[in-house]
């Protein structure tokens, strides 16, 4: 642990990956009771104001709400979605990686044409069909759902992480010890694929928020009046023009957040790869 | 000899593939909840409406009946009638839009593809100095940003701002695409940005190891220039995996073209996705849908392809000449 | 030196510099080579011979600082340009490396890599240089080189391609050729070959050669003088035959005393060993490199350390090699000391049947064992020895349990074991363990040793108890040399050697009757290797336990086995107790492999044979014997067509060829490794 946390120290941009996103993550926690407006809140008298203006520290948008509430009230689902689907994917990828790797033979080839096949449906058009004609945009399906589209990807990382170490002579060494299957595969080969598994559940996190508010956006992200950034960018394209803050504070949002955890994610990586 | 064979193992997996696709995307469909010859008809509508309109549409037939009477519309070239459009083939309205996006991809890989290689090739070779810092950096934010992110973001500086690119991307009735090319511009350039960023930082980390190569410090201890080797021997096999990741990437190019029109009202092929998405046009869902797959399934064959063809270890087996 | 030297080197420093501390490479480096001559540089890890290569190609990190002179034909390097340093790589110092396959591009032809040379260095055009090109290639005994120079880098074999490696440093001519453990990929019958090729063109060319090596052998064959390095200096400077015979330096001595060698016979001599092991070089040291773990070390090793000129020509750091003052470790061992085998009835533990292993798609099976036999006493080594592709490998994992065989039977202790591991029983599991080549691999880097040891006690002792489990992990770390400490580390924190040691220990903390050793020391060390081999034979005396031991050194496997076993393609050449196959050989094969094998006494001389070509194809049938293609006594198409019977020699010694009997006990002519039937008379030690 020590040693990460010296290289955590020269390394400014993880640093600052990693603040912005505590930031949000404690604005998710904590925000919305601190907040003066609900995100439903419409102030009639002040529709469309700019930022700064009759206290709204981001302005309001056509129906008279408050933008830095809606933001923040957004961020807790945006980011628990997010979580839960990078955990619920790179479990069920490494579960479904370990065996077709480990078994290898016609296990694993039939594990690389089915991974094959669900790949060649582009991740978003999927999650969009299937979100689309479900109309089924909670919390908890958005999670399933981003998390399907999302797992062959995870169990070609496990698959690969765990080939790497098949090779190794100690997995031999098991075998001729009489070791169960369950044995190798998880108590002497997933320690030592930790590594990239860690990468690979920052990186994801990372291409989740990415895709949850691109689905928002397309319109089958969670409901309103529930705070979608991605919605919020589709509801007030048309207002572009005449009040840019509703468009630009919530692109801002996503950018930041996505940018922050790239930042860590990145230092993760290199400092990972460098353990062996 | 063995690369044909390769090439036909691989055409007859790739068209096994969009069949398989074909049935899980016609499943897919069609077992979604909710009453399709209702949902046309509307809530007011009689029971024996909605049962002679099932029974017209051949709806009650078993399901695998009715999948090959669409898959083999399709192989006709006839891509079935619009629910939603009563009575509009879809063929008609089909095919330009198709165009259309094929000419906006085009145009966003005209784009990123030389620009992530240049800015790549360039940090990888001035890794750990300031270029190679700032490249990574940048190409590590735009990486981050959705589509649509970069895209409101170059509305606001070049349509809003600067006022010199539309805001939306419409052509006027009469016209066609080719008369109103600026309104290629931002569409494309948003896809760039994330594209550019991922295939950036890819491109720079296979320069960077090609250049940690054993073969490099030979070639620099026979007496070559640096720039020589950097060109003639490290290039190609620093492009060689970058090929593959464009091609793997192209499922997110597409994504990213429905992302993309729908926010510029590009009239492509993403936006009649969403649209027949939004009015549950089931026949028009199920052709979009499959014909993005068939695209994105046919370019990552072709990436496959070439890559083969380039690289010498699997183009040439032992006692070839 | 009568006429100036190619190369001097003067006092040559290098240091790399990290955030936190400074390494030292190098350290007042001298030596100097003449012309026409041959300078082989020998040293363990962690010596610095690969620095030296870099250093004097200017070819160093950003981090690292040089000092000191390089004089080139008078021209100091150290002084120039990088751009000027280019008109001097690949024309006048040239350069080959370990790895022929990862030196070459594998996207641009082998032909383009040598024209380029040419090209650039003499401004020719494509068309001389690519005559040029085919001239050398055929100077390097290369048929078809106008079709070698259009294929690419994969499409030809590993010897293949180092030629090819060394006619790119040739195209100029260059006064020297820096060869940097050139030929340690390559099997030992191709490695001969190519050493001859090396001597041959460095007369033709009039180059003088500097031969980077870790094996003294190799060293010796090629090389005039010899420079030994250890730790970031050079501690002695001479030519071979007094190197050999009275090193100065006590680092060379005990060097030269780990290897296996002609006369040191496990029943009379351990091997010596260097107690510790290397450390990193900080800038604040000085004196002797060596004086952590020198047994001849006093007072004096500070102050009076430094390089003089001790006999004519020979240079040494410190002349206490053979100092009296403290006396001498005793490495003979008393007569008797390896015990008899157990009873005759229960004398065989193993017994192979038609073993065959085949794996792989049909149409392109790969034959990796063909039809073998054998058995194994208890408490014996059989050596197994062979080049790539043998199949030794496999057939340690078809013994051990890994591989299941395709056909044929495995007995051991009168049960038949021809099954995997997974249907094996306890007992069997438990009686057979195995031991890798690379320990780093070998142990899981996530466990602790205490881990590592006690799971095989737990799992197929049933030894529940963790405190008992305790007692015995460092019962048996002590009997490995490795402290109690060692319980709590993981194999990052250890040395090669201690892992190698842990590996073993975990072998042998469950007392298994059989195991399969698989090229435990190819990977170490010369010292380290000498404790892991000292360590097998003492356990096996403790436990009576039978040894394979696989091999594809030749001297090891002459100290260590009671048997040996020839395998090429799959097959046995030659069956026999040590004394026999190795004193007095009789398949060609065999001839062939001992002639190649150099050795570390360089008044040694084998024999000439060598082989030319490749092994064939794994995945076609042979109809005769394997070896018809590349034998030297080949009798006929009979090779071709028929399998060659066995032909017994004596009870123990049997051969596979269709030369007959009379002819082979006369013919061959190479005489093995000498001394084998006699005691060490020579002053060895």
């Amino acid at each position: 642990m020590n040693t990460y946390l010296l290289q955590l120290k020269r390394s400014p941009r993880a640093i600052a990956g990693l603040t912005i996103l505590l930031l949000w993550i404690i604005a998710a926690l904590i925000g919305p009771s601190l907040l003066p407006y609900t995100y439903t809140g419409m102030d009639m008298n002040n529709q469309m104001v700019g930022p700064g203006e009759a206290g709204h520290l981001l302005g309001t948008d056509a129906l008279g709400r408050d933008v830095f509430s809606r933001i923040i009230y957004g961020s807790r689902s945006i980011l628990t979605i997010a979580l839960l689907t990078s955990l619920l994917s790179s479990i069920a990828g490494i579960i479904i990686g370990f065996t077709a790797g480990y078994f290898g033979g016609i296990v694993d080839t039939i594990f690389l044409r089915i991974m094959d096949i669900l790949m060649a449906i582009p991740p978003l058009v999927l999650a969009m069909v299937v979100l689309g004609i479900l109309g089924n945009s909670t919390i908890v399906g958005l999670t399933i759902i981003v998390s399907i589209t999302y797992t062959p990807a995870t169990a070609r990382v496990a698959r690969g992480a765990l080939l790497t170490c098949k090779s190794s002579e100690y997995v031999d060494a098991a075998r001729i010890r009489g070791e169960s299957h369950l044995y190798i595969m998880f108590v002497e080969i997933l320690p030592n694929t930790i590594g990239p598994v860690i990468v690979e559940i920052t990186a994801r996190f990372a291409y989740s928020i990415m895709m949850i508010a691109s689905l928002g956006f397309l319109g089958v992200g969670l409901q309103p009046p529930t705070p979608d950034w991605g919605m919020m960018v589709i509801e007030n394209k048309s207002l572009i023009r005449a009040a840019p803050w509703t468009v630009l504070y919530p692109s801002l949002a996503i950018a930041s957040l996505v940018i922050a955890i790239s930042l860590f994610s990145d230092f993760v990586s290199k400092v990972m790869i460098n353990e062996d | 000899m063995d690369f044909l064979k390769r090439f036909a193992k691989r055409l007859g997996f790739t068209l096994l593939t969009i069949l398989a696709m074909s049935i899980l995307i016609f499943f897919l469909v069609e077992i979604m909840p909710g009453d399709v010859a209702q949902t046309v008809l509307g809530q007011s509508a009689t029971e024996e409406s909605v049962a002679a309109l099932r029974d017209r549409m051949g709806l009650d037939d078993p399901l695998h009946q009715r999948y090959l009477r669409w898959a083999g519309g399709f192989i006709r070239g006839d891509l079935g009638e619009s629910l939603y459009m009563r009575g509009v083939q879809i063929n008609t309205i089909f095919w330009r839009k198709v165009g259309h996006s094929v000419v906006l991809a085009f145009t966003a890989l005209l784009f990123y593809v030389p620009l992530s290689i240049l800015f790549g090739v360039f940090a990888g070779v001035k890794e750990g100095k300031a270029p190679d810092a700032i490249i990574s950096f940048i190409g590590l934010a735009t990486m981050a940003l959705p589509e649509f992110v970069s895209g409101i973001i170059l509305i606001t500086v070049f349509a809003v701002g600067l006022e010199i690119l539309p805001i939306a991307s419409i052509i006027p009735i009469g016209e066609n695409l080719w008369q109103n090319l600026d309104i290629l511009v931002l569409p494309a350039l948003s896809i760039t940005f994330v594209m550019f960023g991922y295939v950036s930082r890819m491109q720079r980390s296979s320069m960077v190891s090609v250049m940690k190569a054993d073969y490099i410090r030979a070639a620099i201890l026979k007496g070559m220039p640096r720039k020589y080797v950097i060109f003639r021997h490290a290039l190609k096999n620093a492009l060689l995996p970058t090929i593959t990741i464009i091609g793997m990437n192209m499922g997110w190019l597409f994504g990213g073209l429905i992302v993309v029109e729908t926010l510029f009202g590009f009239p492509g092929l993403g936006s009649l996705t969403m649209s027949a998405i939004k009015t549950r046009d089931i026949p028009l869902i199920e052709a979009c849908v499959l014909f993005i797959t068939f695209i994105f399934v046919f370019a990552t064959f072709i990436t496959d392809m070439l890559y083969a063809f380039l690289n010498p270890r699997i183009r040439y087996k032992r006692g070839d000449v | 030196m009568k006429t100036e030297p190619v190369l001097e080197i003067k006092d040559l420093d290098v240091s790399y510099h990290t955030l936190t501390d400074t390494v030292v490479a190098l350290k007042g480096v001298s030596l100097a080579v003449g012309k026409n001559e041959a300078l082989g540089i020998i040293g363990e890890s962690g010596c610095g011979k690969s620095t030296l290569f870099y250093a004097i190609m200017d070819y160093l990190p950003v981090t690292a600082s040089r000092s000191g002179q390089i004089l080139f034909k008078g021209d100091d390097l150290a002084q120039k340009t990088p751009k000027e340093m280019t008109k001097y790589r690949g024309s006048k110092i040239a350069m080959v490396y370990q790895n022929p396959y990862s030196s070459l591009n594998p996207s641009l032809t082998i032909g383009f890599q040598l024209e380029e040379v040419s090209m650039f260095h003499h401004g020719m055009s494509r068309k001389d240089a690519r005559q040029a090109a085919v001239e050398t290639l055929s100077d390097l005994h290369l048929g078809d080189a106008a079709g070698i120079v259009r294929r690419y880098p994969h499409q030809i074999s590993g010897g293949m391609q180092q030629r090819i490696c060394i006619a790119m440093a040739l195209l100029c001519k260059p006064d020297l050729m820096i060869l940097d453990e050139p030929t340690t990929a390559l099997d030992v019958t191709t490695e001969a070959v190519i050493l001859d090729i090396i001597q041959e063109l460095k007369d033709k060319y009039n180059m003088s050669l500097i031969y980077i090596s870790h094996d003294i052998g190799v060293v010796n064959k090629v090389s005039d003088r010899i420079a030994v390095m250890y730790r970031s200096e050079v501690v002695e400077f001479g030519n071979q035959r007094t190197i050999y015979k009275k090193p100065e330096h006590p680092y060379t001595r005990a060097l030269i005393n780990c290897m296996p060698r002609a006369g040191v016979l496990k029943e009379n001599t351990q091997l010596n060993t260097i107690p510790g092991y290397v450390s990193r070089r900080s800038a604040a040291e000085i004196g002797c490199p060596f004086v952590a773990r020198c047994e001849k070390k006093n007072a004096t090793c500070e102050e009076k350390y430094g390089m003089v000129e001790r006999k004519p020509g020979h240079f040494a750091a410190c002349d206490r090699a053979y100092a009296t003052d403290i006396p001498d470790k005793v490495l003979a061992k008393e007569k008797g000391a390896i015990p008899e085998g157990s009873e005759p009835e229960h004398k065989t533990i193993l017994k192979i049947d038609n073993l065959y292993r085949y794996y792989g798609p049909h149409g392109k099976r790969i034959r990796a064992l063909d039809g073998v036999d054998l058995t194994l006493d208890r408490n014996s080594v059989l050596g197994v020895v062979g080049e790539s592709g043998c199949g030794k490998s496999t057939m340690g994992h078809t013994v051990s349990g890994l591989m299941r065989p395709t056909r044929g039977k495995i007995i051991f202790d009168g049960t038949d074991i021809s099954v995997s591991w997974r249907k094996r029983s306890p007992e069997t599991l438990r009686d057979i363990q195995l031991i890798f080549q690379n320990p780093g691999r070998s142990l899981n880097p996530s466990f602790t040793i205490e881990n590592i040891i006690g799971r095989p006690m737990l799992k197929l002792l049933g030894i529940k108890s963790k405190q008992e489990r305790r007692k015995r992990i460092v019962d048996i770390l002590k009997k490995v040399d490795l402290g109690e400490e060692y319980l709590y580390r993981r194999p990052k924190q250890l040395s090669g050697g201690e892992m190698q040691r842990a590996a073993v220990a975990r072998a042998f903390s469950i007392a298994p009757n059989l195991l399969v050793c698989d090229e435990p020391t190819s990977a170490l060390d010369a010292s380290v290797q000498a404790s892991v081999l000292n360590l097998l034979v003492d356990l096996q005396k403790d436990s009576g336990a039978a040894y394979i031991f696989i091999s594809h050194d030749l001297n090891v496997i002459n100290y260590l086995s009671d048997y040996i076993m020839v395998m090429y393609l799959g097959r046995i050449c030659e069956y026999g107790m040590k004394t026999e196959v190795a004193g007095s050989p009789r398949h060609p094969y065999t001839e062939a492999l001992l002639s190649a094998v150099p050795d570390v006494d360089p008044s040694l001389k084998r024999g000439e044979i060598r082989l030319q070509g490749a092994p064939p194809n794994p995945t076609k049938k042979i109809k005769g014997c394997p070896f018809a293609g590349r034998c030297h006594r080949k009798v006929g198409s009979v090779c071709d067509t028929t399998p060659p019977p066995r032909v017994n020699f004596s009870d123990t010694h049997f051969a596979y060829c269709h030369i007959s009997p009379e002819v082979l006990n006369a013919e061959i002519s190479v005489k093995g490794i000498e001394g084998i039937e006699a005691a060490a008379d020579e002053e060895v030690i």
